[in-house]
């Protein structure tokens, strides 16, 4: 694993801490560099970073506080406080 | 390629302990705490417990600072010398914050050698070495110390 890859996971975890916190702004803050440096590197983000994450406003996503999951047919939404959905299939 | 004296310089410094040892501005030498924040020219450091001499300053001075609240200070790289803490496992334990700190006094490192305490190693860095925007700091190919 090189150095990028390693700095998005540590970001995803500095910014799942900071969203516990209760500290938006700099979880928001390490989310967007996680995203660049992925970026720079050509490295696509983990599953689970796209799962909890804003596409829209970069916010972490933490289900029951700033984020409604809700299961439709065949697909789960998840909308983030700022209005954005995402979704993504379930078998 | 984990997170190593040699490769600290290109790594995520967010969530590291951290120490100023060295400074240009002679009120900034001591700050203790945790990176939060990076920028191209600066580091934003949390303190973890302020100390009390600081604390009294802020009172005397009537400043925004209130009880128990953590302050963010902000410390320009250029200029600064810089000692992180890492541990051997994922960064940013603020328990082993304490001792980290107290260890760095007895035995300051030279970059790159580390001093190895109880599975905490003690990098100083000058900060101009971290000069450039977060991102693009791990591109910079191989670890040469001239880059």
């Amino acid at each position: 694993m090189d150095i990028a890859a390693e700095r998005i996971d540590r970001l995803h975890d500095l910014a799942r801490a900071a969203a516990a916190d209760g500290e938006d702004e700099r979880a928001k803050h390490y989310v967007r560099l996680a995203r660049r440096v992925a970026e720079r590197n050509r490295l696509s983000l983990p599953r689970t970073f796209k799962r909890f994450t804003c596409d829209a406003c970069d916010a972490y996503l933490r289900p029951g506080v700033n984020a409604r999951v809700r299961l439709q047919d065949g697909h789960v939404v998840i909308t983030c406080d700022c209005g954005h959905h995402a979704r993504y299939p379930y078998e | 390629m984990a997170l190593t004296p040699e490769t600290l310089p290109r790594h995520e410094l967010n969530g590291l302990p951290v120490r100023v040892v060295d400074s240009d501005d002679a009120d900034r030498i001591g700050i203790m705490g945790r990176v939060v924040l990076e920028t191209t020219k600066t580091l934003s450091i949390e303190l973890c417990v302020p100390p009390e001499a600081d604390r009294w300053r802020c009172d005397e001075a009537g400043e925004r600072r209130e009880n128990g609240d953590s302050r963010v200070l902000t410390v320009p790289k250029s200029g600064s010398v810089f000692e992180f803490a890492i541990t051997d496992e994922a960064a940013g334990d603020e328990k082993s914050l304490g001792t980290a700190s107290k260890l760095a006094d007895t035995q300051p490192a030279d970059f790159p050698a580390d001093c190895a305490g109880e599975d905490v190693a003690y990098v100083t860095v000058d900060g101009s070495r971290l000069l450039s925007r977060p991102a693009r700091r791990t591109e910079t190919k191989g670890d040469s110390p001239w880059q």
